[in-house]
């Protein structure tokens, strides 16, 4: 059994893009708590500390922190590590930037709060072009 | 976002495909964070670092390619009276005796180092660009990679830039333009919460506790801090640092400090809130404790100079350190600017730190290399909170004293 809904979104970075969703009410710094080599949160306490970007669709409050965002971004996306999609509340110039260069979708504004809407592990398309997302959740 | 004919040029390649793709990141990059047009920059700080990932794995392409990107990037020069300094690598460019400053990334940083150069950056590689002469006046749009730094320019200069990272700060550089939105509009440098600062601040690291709690409230809002004293260039850039780390800040406001915040109404450009958020002596005590997580008093590692040390705490360290010696075995760092070391072995200071066993670490610092160690005692709440996932070390923030107390003794002593 899935079920399967769309929540309307306002797309930031264009650009469709599906993955298992990552699901934290929480900021990320990319450089400094995420190895690109690895693709894995390595900030001690970080709610998702130890669990892998590498193809997720990452639905967090916004990155944060250091300016090396972008750049590990780059490098995670050559490694294979990156995420596929961001699904962001507050879009932050560092994210939004890695994610241009490296063709990465972004969407914020869910008419839902994504972080009850959208549960670690369902599947999830992000349309950056039209501007919605597809949830199926796996039960 | 309106362009003008000569930009939409550039777009079309007019000017090679580099730039093509340097100026489409800057029209994108703009329109997605809604600018209405690009605006000229003449300071800039880039981030040119060959990265460190060879020693845990990368594969050697991605490495190749990412390298190729900076060559690429050097290959053109600066705009012209764009005033553009580096920040710090992942190596130094010094000979040390540490396996962790890998003599292959080394001869790649050097090569990026020697193009950079004449390309028109200045190879200050340093985090703390406002310490060796990059001192933005009030109201200079400027592109900054390094969020203390950004934090540092907005807050405490009264400049303007954005959180850059390296694409658009590259691309500033080159092309003398950057795209207008954030903090370079004057509607969007309005304080967005309150702190009241009751606790008293006596250290630079004090200022940093307070960095490091307003950062995780505010987010990427702009604190505003009432009731503090003038910190001096020390404190302000840890409390800087601090609010980057924990936050995605891009400025705050000091009242009677912040060249736009003479007083808490300015700070909120008129309508100050009633409600504010209290930054008590408890608050400041929660947040050193929220970083000194140990499991024994053993120190093999004291990290001083995050963001890069000033000469004055230089001088600090040096005159606590003269004619001591650290504990066996301890590793001293004291992190510091290429140009500031200069002023240091001028003054005789770097002779004193070293016949004490420690070492001036240019261009980076030992989290950023990952040198390895068990457990960490720093001043910087910046260096404390991202050595503990970087180097998998246990770390304890302390102020200036207490570190160099851990250090002689090889042990954490305590506060006092």
């Amino acid at each position: 059994m899935s079920e399967t809904f769309e929540l309307k979104g306002r797309s930031v970075v264009k650009g469709r893009a599906e993955g298992d969703a990552l699901v934290a009410d929480a900021t990320l710094s990319f450089w400094g708590e995420v190895d690109a080599v690895t693709g894995k949160v390595i900030a001690v306490g970080h709610p998702l500390e130890g669990q892998s970007l590498q193809g997720r669709v990452l639905v967090i409050r916004s990155t944060k922190g250091s300016s090396g965002t972008p750049m590990t971004l780059n490098l995670a996306k050559l490694e294979g590590t990156a995420p596929a999609a961001f699904i962001n509340v507050e879009v932050d110039s560092l994210a939004a930037l890695g994610c241009i260069v490296n063709h990465i979708p972004m969407i914020t504004d869910l008419e839902r709060d994504p972080f009850t809407a959208i549960r670690t592990g369902d599947r999830v398309l992000v349309d950056a072009v039209d501007g919605f997302v597809r949830v199926t959740r796996r039960s | 976002m309106e362009l003008t004919s000569e930009q939409k040029a550039i777009l079309d390649g007019a000017q090679g495909p580099y730039l093509a793709t340097c100026l489409g990141w800057l029209v994108e990059w703009g329109d997605v964070m809604g600018a209405r047009r690009l605006i000229r920059v003449d300071n800039t700080h880039a981030l040119l670092p060959v990265p460190n990932l060879m020693a845990r794995g990368a594969s050697k392409e991605t490495i190749r390619q990412y390298v190729e990107g900076l060559r690429e990037a050097c290959r053109h020069r600066t705009a012209p009276g764009c005033y553009c300094t580096v920040h710090a690598t992942f190596v130094t460019l010094d000979r040390i005796d540490v396996k962790e400053n890998d003599p292959e990334q080394v001869r790649m940083q050097q090569e990026i180092a020697d193009m950079a150069a004449e390309a028109g950056f200045i190879p200050t590689f340093t985090c703390a660009p406002y310490l060796v002469g990059n001192v933005p006046l009030k109201g200079e749009i400027c592109a900054w990679t390094e969020s203390s730094a950004v934090v540092y320019a907005n807050s405490i200069l009264g400049a303007r830039t954005t959180r850059h990272g390296n694409e658009s700060a590259i691309a500033a550089s080159l092309l003398g333009v950057v795209p207008e939105f954030g903090v370079l509009l004057d509607e969007n440098r309005k304080g967005t919460l309150r702190i009241e600062v009751s606790a008293e601040l006596l250290t630079s690291t004090d200022w940093g506790a307070l960095g490091y709690f307003a950062g995780k409230l505010a987010g990427l809002g702009i604190p505003v801090f009432n009731g503090v004293r003038r910190p001096s260039q020390d404190e302000a850039k840890q409390l800087c640092a601090a609010l980057a780390t924990s936050g995605g800040v891009s400025m705050c406001h000091i009242v009677g400090v912040t060249p736009e915040a003479p007083t808490l109404e300015a700070a909120f450009h008129g309508e100050a809130p009633s409600e504010f958020i209290p930054f008590t002596d408890a608050t400041l005590r929660e947040m050193y404790d929220s970083l000194r997580h140990r499991t024994g008093d053993e120190v093999d590692s004291v990290i001083l100079g995050c963001p890069h040390a000033s000469i004055r705490e230089i001088a600090e360290i040096a005159s606590m350190l003269k004619g001591k010696h650290v504990a066996e075995g301890l590793r001293l760092w004291v992190n510091a600017a290429r140009a500031t070391k200069a002023g240091s072995d001028a003054m005789g200071y770097t002779r004193v730190i070293e016949a004490a066993g420690g070492a001036i670490l240019c261009d980076t610092c030992p989290t950023n290399m990952r040198i390895p160690a068990r457990r960490i005692v720093t001043s910087g709440f910046k260096q404390a909170h991202y050595a503990r996932g970087m180097v998998g070390a246990e770390v304890i923030v302390a102020g200036l004293e207490p570190c160099i107390r851990a250090a002689l003794a090889g042990r954490w002593m305590g506060d006092e």
